[in-house]
């Protein structure tokens, strides 16, 4: 083994974490906005579009990240980087929608059930009752699926993006150091996953500290 | 297919309600036929024997990762509620890293590490089924973990009480719960692991994905094999996630 290849390779590998770094943000951005979006969505009652949305999750559920970002290339006719990033955020925004629903589901009926009482509107009980207490519900089950975006932007390299997974296996292909290169890319997405663990128990705390 | 509802309690449906629906349905399948009717799908016919074993291989890898990974998941699991302390940091490195790292690098890692560490080259089946294990074990080790803790604590201590060994609690109390609780888990587990053998194809093998990119790259007829793709992956999964929906009606798919 030769571990200086990875110092050979500083450059590309930090390239690649840069890219790493933009895609799955821009896919975090994504895939909260549609996965909250239409966790909300999923609270109105009705049963139309109940089941459209519902719909919307299982097509979501059901297909591998891949076969979606590779679609997007191949069929709609995206760019890589376009179609790698709106890939990534379907995919998860169907399970954040699931994650919220599950939150939401956990506020005690009585609640929603008292505000009625009081006069409150759907709309009022949803803002001013649900609303406030669901990120509070939801954000250690919204950390693993936020970690799963990291863990998914590594089939960006499979449309050519060059960004970590794709380093690792160029400088395989160049050197033939696949083992250390896997190994210290492994080590840097582990700290991309507990940095994302640690900034969303930095979050926790302060909601539950207000 | 049940709708649960929202936050503001269960939807009843009318009759009115099923039958717009079901009209809905009927008409974006209708729609979607009517859009895609000038593809060469005698392209994707042609190709029938061969992505339906390509599909088998798919199959074929998810069943495998999951018979080695189960019971590797169980002693990982088994490690980590109750084994020593040595033992019992190792589990939780081996199922925390491998479910942060993602699935692509596992198999790359594994791919690169076999000659690394054995000295020749793995055949590519080898490293494929290595390391998917890997990642059923890790998963399976939580949801197992799961499942032992679900056992009241007071059936260990009664079984303690009347004199069982702890090999005896495990295998007449806390297994056969532990098994059938986490079932439904298991079956999304398997879902799971099948919509991640679509990243298999870079050691080479030809899974599902892998014969479909081949068809393309010589046919180049992306609308119509993209779309048999995603269909196929779809049925697939959606008539497991149905059996969990079934046996679990509250069950939160994950993954």
């Amino acid at each position: 083994m030769r571990w200086t290849v990875i110092w050979d390779y500083r450059e590309a590998l930090w390239s690649g974490l840069q890219l790493t770094v933009e895609i799955t943000l821009l896919s975090i951005a994504g895939a909260l906005l549609l996965g909250v979006l239409i966790g909300c969505l999923r609270q109105v009652p009705g049963y139309f579009l109940g089941r459209a949305v519902m719909a919307y999750v299982e097509v979501i559920r059901n297909i591998p990240s891949v076969v979606k970002v590779f679609f997007l290339y191949f069929v709609v006719g995206l760019d890589a980087l376009p179609a790698a990033v709106i890939g990534l955020s379907l995919h998860q925004s169907g399970y954040i929608s699931d994650v919220l629903d599950a939150g939401f589901r956990s506020i005690p009926r009585e609640q929603s059930e008292a505000a009625w009482a009081c006069g409150h509107n759907r709309l009022q009980i949803f803002v001013f009752v649900l609303l406030p207490q669901v990120w509070a519900i939801v954000l250690p089950a919204l950390a693993s699926q936020l970690i799963e975006i990291v863990k998914n932007s590594a089939a960006a390299m499979l449309l050519g993006i060059k960004e970590l997974t794709f380093q690792t296996q160029n400088i395989d292909v160049e050197t033939f150091r696949g083992f250390e290169a896997a190994t210290v890319v492994t080590l840097i997405y582990l700290g991309l996953a507990l940095g994302i663990a640690g900034i969303m128990t930095m979050l926790e705390r302060r909601i539950e500290w207000r | 297919m049940a709708v649960r509802g929202s936050a503001f309690g269960p939807v009843e449906p009318t009759a009115t309600d099923r039958w717009l629906w079901r009209a809905a349905v009927a008409g974006t399948l209708v729609a979607g036929l009517v859009l895609l009717r000038h593809e060469r799908w005698e392209v994707v016919m042609a190709s029938g024997p061969f992505l339906f074993k390509s599909l088998g291989i798919s199959w074929l890898l998810t069943l495998a990762a999951i018979g080695i990974g189960l019971p590797a998941g169980i002693l990982l699991a088994l490690l980590r509620t109750g084994g020593p302390t040595p033992l019992k940091q190792i589990a939780v490195g081996v199922i925390e890293v491998v479910r942060a790292t993602p699935q692509l690098m596992v198999i790359f890692w594994v791919f690169f590490a076999m000659p690394a560490l054995t000295g020749h080259k793995v055949p590519a089946w080898t490293a494929a089924i290595i390391s998917l294990s890997l990642i059923a074990a890790s998963y399976l080790a939580e949801v197992m973990r799961a499942g032992i803790l679900s056992v009241p604590r007071i059936q260990i201590e009664s079984g303690l009480a009347t004199g069982m060994t702890r090999t005896q609690i495990l295998s007449s109390i806390v297994l056969p719960q532990a098994l059938r609780n986490m079932v439904p888990a298991l079956i999304a587990t398997l879902i799971m692991m099948f919509k991640i053998t679509s990243l298999i194809y870079v050691v080479g093998i030809t899974d599902f994905f892998r014969a479909v990119i081949l068809i393309n790259n010589r046919e180049f007829e992306p609308i119509a094999l993209y779309t048999t793709l995603a269909v196929g992956y779809f049925v697939c999964c959606w008539v497991l996630s149905l059996l969990v929906r079934w046996l679990d009606p509250k069950y939160v798919l994950a993954h």
